[in-house]
């Protein structure tokens, strides 16, 4: 059997760490979603919610995808890889948008009457 | 034979093999769940509040799952740091702390899918909702079955040709009725079919009776046709009808069935039941309204408040309206513009909890230990809107509401068809369970037949838990997104 060549302990405390962290914003997440004074903008979820809320999961992603994987030290080879399919995704991702490219649509918007039946909901 | 570069990386890629291979396989990985994510952002975008299926927004629909979400999170953070010590065990050629690092990773996800068990049970099983006429939502519990229509039959009206009457299957469990056959195949007519057995064996073959019989029918048609005689017309009776001997019940599903009426009720399959309707309302038990779906200025006259006549319930929704529109109204007006319709016609103004007390004595009426077991189960939800109504959040049992089928739009449990966020929902979180089971596998594999390889060659081991771990953590991945997007934002 090979003999063990390397002192593992401070990886070792670093993954306890990471592990700690990814804890932590778990508790973040969390709060962002249940605690309303953590809202941003009007009351209800918001694109800010989107944007805060995801940032802290890429945050967490980052931590695993980094450490627990080990892309901090990886060979190249892996990140052209991962390049390549990011690009991909993120293609992906984005051709769903221009489902809203529709002048219709427009059409609707400029429809929409907001005064007149607002004053009903007042309190009675 | 021996498979090269498992340990030592190949010159070129710099990598040993098996590391390239899980790294390619995680690509493909990232597209398939890219695509899935796709999915997620195009419906969620496509949501136009009051105009389409609206999207179960924040905690009112997860009331009770964030926290088996949130718990879930840390369970797979968890078996993720798991698995990075079973590597540097490995490494370090520390057997036994490799064995406890991966049985409890191996752990973390059987606890992992026992949690999703109890999400899914609880959206598939014991959370309906009924959309009435007028687009109102009501979502609660379905009492007994009472979705189901229940009718007490006396005859059964089928056809030869098809497949055994899906009416079969609706019988109450329990006797089989003695049916009589009163009209079909001349020679069958008295016969009496005393169990199910005895009714499906008597069908097939009475089928394949017919099926001959026609097909001689249509020869002899053709060939008085070819010798140019005008041929008699084809005369096969196709049908049957059995009389029980003594009313049967049965609750007829109504995906199955055609229409119904007091006296008969068609079956899709063609099966016409005659006797005597018992009741087909639908008996729900509300514990949440929601009217996205309904103009602002209709909603007081919503068919909901006829439903559930009950004007403190009406008064309780509507007060909780006003003081979240105030607030909303605030938070604009600061900002001298005007409410987006978008938010007029959101979750935030337009669902609450609504609890309608029981009548008289505990327990609903007459619906015995159902009631008290449905009952409990509301007292042990959390209610925000308890504040409004002036309750401590824990009310008694709730009444038993009538919901006249005619007033019925759609109702079902809160499964796939439920909405656009069901569906992706259990697309997205059922695929990633099926990888964490893969992946839990595995990682089992590792360790139960893992010792020979690991005296063989320690570092062959070391690097078969680092590709495992590899795929571990991006199940850790998906779920940290996942989590987020379905049970927070």
């Amino acid at each position: 059997m090979a003999e063990v060549t390397h002192d593992f302990s401070k990886t070792k405390r670093t993954y306890a760490k990471v592990g700690i962290a990814l804890g932590i914003f778990t508790i973040i997440t969390v709060a962002l979603g249940l605690f309303p004074p953590l809202d941003v903008g009007p009351p209800g979820p918001t694109p800010g919610d989107f944007l805060i809320g995801l940032s802290v999961a890429t945050c967490k992603a980052s931590l695993v995808a980094l450490i627990f994987m080990h892309l901090n030290h990886e060979r190249g080879l892996i990140y052209k890889l991962m390049l390549f399919t990011s690009i991909l995704a993120f293609c992906l991702i984005v051709v769903t948008l221009f489902a809203g490219f529709d002048p219709i649509v427009e059409q609707y918007e400029t429809l929409k009457t907001t005064g007149g039946w607002l004053l009903k909901l007042r309190p009675q | 034979m021996e498979i090269p570069y498992e340990v030592t990386p190949r010159r070129d890629t710099g990598l040993y093999n098996a590391k390239l291979g899980v790294w390619l396989f995680l690509a493909s990985e990232v597209m398939l769940f890219g695509g899935l994510f796709s999915a997620y952002v195009f419906l969620r975008l496509g949501v136009q509040d009051g105009v389409d299926n609206p999207w179960p927004w924040g905690v009112s629909v997860h009331k009770n799952f964030v926290w088996l979400g949130a718990i879930n999170t840390v369970v797979l953070i968890a078996s993720s740091v798991g698995v990075v010590f079973a590597w540097v065990s490995v490494k370090e050629r520390k057997w036994r702390n490799y064995q406890l690092w991966m049985y409890f990773v191996v752990a973390c996800a059987a606890v992992f899918m026992c949690i999703k068990m109890v999400e899914y049970n609880s959206k598939l099983n014991h959370h309906h909702g009924i959309k009435l006429v007028d687009n109102s939502v009501m979502e609660g519990v379905i009492i007994d079955d009472t979705d189901k229509i229940r009718f007490s039959g006396e005859k059964v009206t089928f056809g030869l040709h098809s497949a055994l009457p899906a009416v079969l299957r609706d019988l109450d469990d329990g006797e089989f009725p003695v049916f009589k056959v009163i009209d079909g195949p001349e020679e069958t007519i008295g016969t009496e079919l005393a169990s199910e057995s005895a009714f499906k064996s008597w069908f097939h073959e009475n089928r394949r009776t017919f099926k001959k019989n026609l097909a001689e029918a249509r020869k002899r048609y053709r060939a008085e046709l070819a010798e140019g005689a005008t041929p008699a017309p084809i005369e096969v009776k196709g049908t049957a009808t059995v009389e029980a001997s003594a009313p049967f019940s049965l609750h007829g599903d109504p995906r199955k069935i055609l229409a119904h009426s007091d006296t008969t009720m068609n079956y899709r399959d063609g099966v016409k039941i005659e006797g005597k309707l018992i009741s087909d309302d639908v008996i729900f038990e509300v514990h949440e309204v929601d009217m996205q779906l309904v103009l602002p200025q209709d909603q007081r006259e919503s068919v909901v408040w006829e439903v559930i006549s009950d004007d403190s319930a009406k008064q309780s929704f509507f007060t909780q309206q006003s003081k979240n529109y105030q607030e909303m109204a605030a938070y604009y007006e600061k900002r001298g513009e005007v409410i987006p319709e978008k938010m007029i016609r959101g979750r935030f103004l337009n669902v609450y909890y609504v609890h309608v007390p029981a009548e008289g004595s505990e327990g609903g009426e007459g619906h015995g230990e159902e009631s008290d077991k449905h009952a409990a189960v509301h007292t042990s939800e959390t209610n925000p809107a308890a504040g409004a109504t002036g309750g401590e959040g824990h009310h008694g049992p709730s009444r038993h509401l009538v919901v006249p089928r005619e007033q019925v739009k759609f109702m079902g449990n809160h499964g796939p068809r439920y909405g656009n966020y069901y569906a992706i929902y259990f697309t997205m979180t059922a695929l990633h369970g099926i990888h964490v089971v893969g992946g839990a596998l595995v990682l089992l594999y590792m360790v139960v037949f893992g010792k020979k390889l690991y005296l063989k060659n320690p570092e062959h081991l070391a690097n078969r838990v680092e590709v495992g771990g590899l795929f571990w953590h991006f199940v850790d991945l998906i779920w940290i997104f996942l989590f987020p997007l379905m049970y927070l934002l």
